[in-house]
Parts: structure tokens; C-alpha cells; sequence
């Protein structure tokens, strides 16, 4: 039997920081929009789940280095064939409404994310759950899958823990009880969240401390307000001002408005997303010319495309962030290549004949828009048929998940995937639109059979090079996001999702 | 009676165009590219997650089958309920009027006295360097973008000053100088557009009745310039000015859209540009039906206050 153990991140405070630790503040945190649901299974925008991991809790959850650790579980035991899956609840932790939770909740709340949950293919292999007690939870796949746990470490469509009573709540209208440091208290939809310091948090006290999204949390702050201030200008006057303690995604070329001042800062969050173009492996031309889609891979110029969306970026080959297990350079022969003789070469290769291409953006994020722009450019100056079409974000989103709207090749920002491993990465291969592509479907399989973690590697070390080499997917570069505070509080870090236990005020 | 007569023909005119303004609402909202069940699902989500919310959310039914649905709930007084914020829209407006409105108010009490005292001013002083002034100021007003007046007031008033908030709304509940302070400088760059057109109104319309012969017998007769200006002028430049004044009230709840984003006030405004952004047809949909029958109701308003003005629409 393998044990996840618990995991301590190592972040616990200072010996002088941890004297001046006091209960009290009313901390602001202005976002770019209001929380819209507070549904964890069924929630998938940032903005939501930031609030939502203050609120509820998993039997597992991602760390530190954002990997799969227990919380509301106290360990995990996981079969020798991969196929059992054994939950040991910690005991005597609470609801928001005062209940204990047990297996009943677990259970409960597993066949409430089956029925609700966007992400509900995700236990499409379970072939039984049982609750032989009130502390121990049991899942059974019908084939093995090495990596389940770090499935249900996702914090989007998260498999957090409701009360049982709230099974058959529909989806994105769940009243928001969960086991977690916060409650809620006023919820004014498009307007703020007033999250309050639940007094009856039953911390990990087999921790040593805070450990990204787990281990053991300790809320000093009396309140937790999330306010929705769309307008970054806005939000950087807010902070300045005094009528916010934290602020959300700076663009960059607003950053030096909050230079010199010595009572704000910047904290960079990098890496958060990737920039990464994604080719439609069903629209032709690029669909049936491997050379036009490998010239135009060639043609990327990550310094160009970053530099005109002043934004802040890191070099970066692979489909994984650099912290990450999976990280390795199998992408760097295909990455930041910018040669127009190069592409034009893969074209006469490649026999094209100025069929058109449809590169389709959005003008809500200035680092799509302008790498875009860039590209096109460049494109046209290899003698490729480009039309740029530019639409709204959700229009672009929408014809990305779907596959409509006539575009050849598009942008996006992948977050979660190269930050959480293979597992994560699954539902945005789909964006290619070849989710049935033998190499994504044989290779997942593999890696889930597998309990060798340097085999799982490298099987997606062969995917990874397959979207790129084939030109699927064009890797651009690492991004940072800018996100600004006030020196009244300490503990303040760095993390994908802002968290705010283990904050207090000075 | 007669009164009640032309309200009601007035409001039986209106029926057909609320129906107008439904059905053009729906269709303008489908033929938007973009999808409500993306937005739900994410920007990392595959097909088969956007498919499963089109189904939950009855989406992926046909256009006709919506309209109907629709319309046929409408005629049940339901206006449905928000894909995104799951509420009913009733609900969503219920929670976000209350801001707008205050919002107008405080505008509106802002626009009315200083349009109309700049105008007369203008008028009276015609061709002079007050009246370039107050004309200036006035196509200032009416000119500068709404969206970069604001982002630099809030950097003088709010962060240089630190006299105003930045963003936020506080309830009349809460207090009437905190609520008074977070809507006095978004009130007040709302104002300054409507201030520029109602000045330029009230001026015009002035100077017609200034040149008329009553005015010139007043004078005649010895009354003061500035008695003749209130009491025999003034009243006779009030239909026009009526006449803008109502618009100037649809349009200060229209115009909020971009000042309601800027200060971050959760009104009807925002509420829309939201919804429109993430594809909620219901909210688009009911919110703009809802702000139609208000803009019926105030030019409503505006017919009755001309009866009260002008004895001669009363009689007429």
C-alpha cells in the first residue's frame, strides 16, 4: 500500500512575525468581477474558486508545490494495482452549521458532483464507493489510474465537501456550507462577498503550518470582503487610496503608477498562465499541412509578442510549468524559433499555394491581441494568406471549446493544466479538437496504468512533443500576473489562487 | 378626464413598442456570437462540458422554441431567471435599481439647477465673455470622453486629495453622507454631459422668449430685468426645457453604463454591460424590458408636468 502523507509547506511564520500574529482586520480584496456562484462543483472561473477554497475543503487538495496533499482526509491508501482508493477522514471536523463530517457527507457529496459537475467524466471510471464506517471512504475504478488522486486535487470543479443535506441542491445554486477557515456572511451578487472568520474551524493540527491549499490553517482576520472593481485604473486608485488592502491583475503598463510609493507593492505571480496558440486539427489547410502549421510554429517570436502587450513573461519551451514534475525541454527544437527563412522553407516543403488561414483573437486580453497582431505580421511577411478576425472573449472562448466559428488557428491562456500535471491537461487537448487522436487517448491510458512515476513522465514527455512537433499547439511563453497590496498586513504570498488565512494585520 | 384619456391612449401606444423592444431584444442577443455555457464552464473546459451546461440550461433547444418559452413566461409576469448569477431577473434589477436610481437622482439634482442657471446666465449676458464662457464650459462637457473625465477625477479627488472613494456603493441604510459621498463623484461626472446639453437647451430657449413683445412690455412697464427674466421668461422657456429634462432623465439612467464600470457601482448598468458580456440572455433580455417600461413611464411623467406647465396642453 502507498500513503500520500501529509506534507508540511514550510511557510509557517517567523519567530518575530509570529509574536505580533493577532485576531482582528477587515481585509478588501478588489477583483476584476463578482463572485457568480459559490458552487465548488461546479465552478470553474478564478474568481469564483478564490473564494470558494476559503469556504470549502476537499479530501484532498493541492499544496504548496501544487501537488495532491490531504485535508479534510487524514491519509490516503491507494491499492498496488492502482484501483482502490482508501480516504481515512481526520474526526471532529465541522460544517459552518456546526455538524460533524463523516462519510455520509463524502458520499453524498460525490454523487451530488456526478449529477451536477461539468467535470463529472472525471469519475466516469468509478465502479463503486462505499462508506464501511463513519471515518473511512472507499473508491474503486474499474481500471487502474495512478494519478485519480491528483484528479481530485483540481481546484476547479473542485471535490469539495458539502453537507449531505445539500445533495440535491442544482447545480451553481448550492448554499455555500463547507468545512472551511471562512463563512459566509453578506453575498450581494455583482457587487462583494463578505466572507467572516468561522470560530469553529477545526484546523490540521498535524501540520506544521500552511501548505498551499491544505495543511493547517490558522484565520486571523475578522472579515474577508471580495469586491468587484472591473476597471484596473480603478482598482489601482482603490489600493492607493486606502479603499482596498489587495488588488487583482495589474496590466502592465498601469504597474508603474504604484512606483514609488512605499506603503504599496507589486507581487508578481509568475508563472501563471501560458500564452499558447492552438491549431484546429479539422479545418483545412492547416489541418492537412503539417509543414504550414510547423512554418508557422517557426515564425513565433516570444520576446516580439510579449514586449508589444507590455507584459511580463518567462521563456519557456514546454507545455509545463518549470516547477512541475512533468517539466522537461522536449518542446525547445519547435520554441521561439522567429525565422521568416525557416518558415518559408516548411512552405515550399510543404507545397502551399496561398490557401487562407483564419487566425481568430480577442481584444479583452492585450497579450492574445497583440501576439496576434505580431504573428500576422510576421505571416504575411512569409508570404501566408492571413486573416486575423478579432472577436469578444467569450465569442473566442465559445468557438475554442466548440470548434466553430471557421478559425483555422486562435489564442489562449492555459492556467491550470502546466501548473497541476497531465491529469489537468486533459480537457484542454480537446481544444485541437482531436480529443479521439490515438496518441492522446493510448498515451492517457498508459500513464494512468502506470505507477512509475518516471514512465508517466515520460509518456507525456511523448504527447507534450507530438501537440508541438506537429504543430497542434505553438507555445509563446510563461505569464506573470501583477497583483498590488498595502503594507498593513503580513503573510501575504505568491500562489496561483490568493489565499488569505494566515494573514493578519501589522 | 381628458387627462386620463390621453394617458391611457398614451399607454395603449406603448404596449406594441414594449412588444417591439422584447422580441428585437431576443433576437439581437442570439445572433451574438459566444456562448453563456462557455462562460459557465471555463476557459479550460473541452465540448463535452460546454454541451452538458447547454443542455442543463435548455440551450440547446431551438430559437423559435425560446422566443415562445420566452414570451409565454413574460405573459406570466416571469422574466426568468440569470444563467450566471442564478437569480430571477425580478430579483437581479430589485437588487440593482435602488443603485442606479440613486445614482440619476444625485445627477439629476446636480444637472437641473446648474443647466438651467448657466442657460438663463448665457442667455442673458448674450454675446458677452460670460456667455463664451458658459458655452465653453458647456461643449466641454458635452465633448469630453465620460470614460477618461472620470479615471481623472478619481485620481485627483480620491487618490491625490483622498477626499472621495474611489469605487463602491453605500446604501442610503448605512447613512446619507456615506451614501451622498460614494455617488457624489460619479453623480457629477454623469452630470457633466447633461449640464453642457441642458445649458445649451435652456440658452436657446431663453433667448426665443427674451425677444418676444410680453418681455418687451414688462420692461417697458419698469419691472426689473431680473423679475422680468423669473417670472415672465423663465415660465415660457419651461416646455422645451420640460422637453429635455425628460430625456435628460432616460438618459442619465442610460448613460450610467460606463460610469457605473468605472466606479464599480452595482447598478443596472453594470448589471447589463455583465450580462451581455458573458451571453445572459434572460438579464439582457428582462432588464432591458424593464428599463423600456420605465422610460414609457417617465415620458408618462414628462406629458403630465406639460398639463401642469402649460394650461394651454390641458385645454388644447
Amino acid at each position: 500500500m502507498t500513503t500520500v502523507a501529509i506534507a508540511a509547506a514550510g511557510l509557517i511564520a517567523s519567530g518575530g512575525e509570529a509574536l505580533a500574529q493577532k485576531k482582528g482586520g477587515n481585509y478588501v480584496f478588489a477583483n476584476v468581477s463578482a463572485v457568480g456562484t459559490m458552487d465548488p462543483h461546479a465552478a470553474a472561473a478564478v474568481v469564483d474558486l478564490e473564494a470558494i477554497h476559503h469556504v470549502f475543503e476537499g479530501l484532498v487538495e493541492m499544496g504548496e508545490d501544487y501537488g495532491a496533499k490531504p485535508m479534510l482526509a487524514s491519509k490516503v491508501d491507494i491499492s498496488p494495482d492502482g484501483r482502490t482508493f482508501t480516504f481515512t477522514l481526520r474526526k471532529g471536523v465541522k460544517f459552518h452549521n456546526g455538524k460533524e463530517m463523516t462519510t455520509t457527507d463524502v458520499m453524498a457529496s460525490f454523487e451530488r458532483y456526478k449529477k451536477v459537475s461539468p467535470n463529472a467524466p472525471a469519475l466516469g471510471d468509478v465502479a463503486s464507493m462505499e462508506a464501511p464506517d463513519a471515518y473511512t471512504f472507499v473508491i474503486k475504478l474499474n481500471k487502474p489510474n495512478s494519478l485519480f488522486v491528483e484528479v481530485m486535487k483540481t481546484p476547479t470543479y473542485s471535490f469539495s465537501i458539502v453537507p449531505s443535506e445539500l445533495k440535491d441542491q442544482p447545480g451553481r445554486e448550492l448554499e455555500p456550507i463547507g468545512t472551511g477557515p471562512f463563512q459566509v456572511g453578506e453575498w450581494r451578487k455583482d457587487s462583494h462577498l463578505l466572507l467572516k472568520r468561522f470560530d469553529g474551524y477545526v484546523a490540521d493540527e498535524s501540520a506544521k503550518g500552511p501548505d498551499g491549499y491544505a495543511g493547517k490553517k490558522t484565520v486571523w482576520l475578522d472579515t474577508l470582503r471580495y469586491n468587484s472593481v472591473p476597471e484596473a485604473n480603478t482598482r489601482i486608485a482603490a489600493l492607493q487610496s486606502g479603499g482596498a488592502d489587495f488588488i487583482a491583475t495589474i496590466p502592465g503598463d498601469l504597474a508603474k503608477r504604484l512606483q514609488g510609493r512605499t506603503d504599496v507593492k507589486v507581487m508578481s505571480v509568475i508563472p501563471f498562465c501560458q500564452a499558447t496558440f492552438i491549431t484546429h486539427a479539422k479545418n483545412p489547410p492547416m489541418s492537412t499541412n503539417r509543414n504550414l502549421r510547423q512554418a508557422i510554429a517557426a515564425l513565433i517570436d516570444a520576446d516580439e509578442m510579449m514586449s508589444a502587450a507590455g507584459q511580463v513573461w518567462e521563456a519557456n519551451p514546454s507545455l509545463m510549468f518549470k516547477p512541475s514534475y512533468y517539466h522537461s525541454d522536449v518542446g525547445q527544437p519547435w520554441y521561439d524559433l522567429h525565422s521568416v527563412d525557416k518558415a518559408k522553407a516548411l512552405l515550399k516543403a510543404g507545397n502551399y499555394n496561398g490557401e487562407k488561414v483564419v487566425l481568430e483573437t480577442n481584444n479583452n486580453y492585450a497579450y492574445m491581441r497583440d501576439s496576434s497582431q505580431v504573428l500576422v505580421e510576421q505571416m504575411k511577411k512569409a508570404g501566408i494568406n492571413v486573416e486575423l478576425k478579432m472577436v469578444d472573449w467569450t465569442t473566442n472562448q465559445a468557438d475554442l471549446s466548440k470548434g466553430t466559428g471557421g478559425w483555422n488557428m486562435t489564442i489562449t491562456g492555459l492556467c491550470s493544466g502546466p501548473l497541476l500535471g497531465p491529469q489537468q491537461w486533459r480537457l484542454s487537448l480537446a481544444f485541437a479538437q482531436n480529443p479521439d487522436d490515438p496518441v492522446v487517448t493510448e498515451g492517457y491510458a498508459k500513464m494512468f496504468a502506470t505507477t512509475d512515476a518516471a514512465e508517466r513522465k515520460k509518456i507525456w514527455g511523448g504527447i507534450e512533443k507530438y501537440f508541438l512537433e506537429e504543430g497542434y499547439m505553438m507555445k509563446i511563453a510563461d505569464i506573470a500576473d501583477l497583483r498590488g497590496m498595502n503594507d498593513k498586513y503580513v503573510g501575504i504570498k505568491p500562489y496561483y489562487m490568493q489565499r488569505f488565512w494566515d494573514v493578519w494585520a501589522k | 378626464m381628458r387627462i386620463l384619456r390621453r394617458l391611457a391612449l398614451r399607454l395603449g401606444q406603448a404596449i406594441p413598442v414594449i412588444l417591439v423592444v422584447a422580441v428585437l431584444t431576443f433576437f439581437l442577443m442570439h445572433l451574438l456570437p459566444g456562448d453563456p455555457a462557455s462562460v459557465i464552464a471555463g476557459p479550460e473546459a473541452g465540448a463535452e462540458a460546454v454541451e452538458r451546461i447547454r443542455h442543463q440550461l435548455g440551450l440547446d433547444r431551438s430559437i423559435p422554441e425560446q422566443l415562445l418559452l420566452w414570451l409565454w413566461h413574460l405573459a406570466q409576469g416571469d422574466f426568468g431567471t440569470s444563467i450566471i448569477l442564478n437569480q430571477s431577473v425580478l430579483q437581479a434589477m430589485g437588487e440593482r435599481l435602488p443603485v442606479t436610481v440613486s445614482l440619476t437622482l444625485v445627477s439629476f439634482a446636480m444637472t437641473i439647477p446648474i443647466g438651467i442657471v448657466l442657460g438663463v446666465v448665457a442667455a442673458k449676458f448674450r454675446n458677452t465673455w460670460l456667455d463664451s464662457a458658459v458655452m465653453f464650459t458647456a461643449l466641454v462637457g458635452v465633448s469630453v470622453p465620460g470614460f477618461w473625465i472620470a479615471i481623472l477625477s478619481v485620481i485627483l479627488f480620491s487618490v491625490t486629495l483622498g477626499w472621495l472613494p474611489a469605487s463602491g456603493y453605500v446604501p442610503m441604510s448605512e447613512g446619507v453622507w456615506p451614501w451622498l459621498k460614494a455617488l457624489l463623484q460619479p453623480g457629477a461626472m454623469l452630470a457633466l454631459f447633461q449640464i453642457g446639453f441642458l445649458a445649451r437647451m435652456t440658452r436657446s430657449a431663453t433667448l426665443d422668449v427674451l425677444d418676444q413683445d410680453y418681455i418687451r412690455t414688462a420692461r417697458a412697464k419698469g419691472v426689473s430685468e431680473w423679475s422680468t427674466i423669473a417670472k415672465h421668461a423663465f415660465r415660457n422657456t419651461l416646455i422645451p426645457v420640460v422637453t429635455a429634462t425628460g430625456i435628460i432623465l432616460s438618459l442619465l439612467m442610460g448613460g450610467s453604463v460606463v460610469i457605473e464600470q468605472v466606479f464599480a457601482l452595482p447598478g443596472v448598468g453594470r448589471l447589463i454591460v455583465q450580462a451581455i458580456l458573458t451571453r445572459d440572455y434572460p438579464v439582457v433580455q428582462g432588464a432591458l424590458l424593464i428599463l423600456a417600461f420605465l422610460f414609457v413611464g417617465i415620458n408618462l411623467l414628462v406629458d403630465i408636468i406639460y398639463t401642469w406647465v402649460d394650461p394651454r396642453v390641458r385645454y388644447g
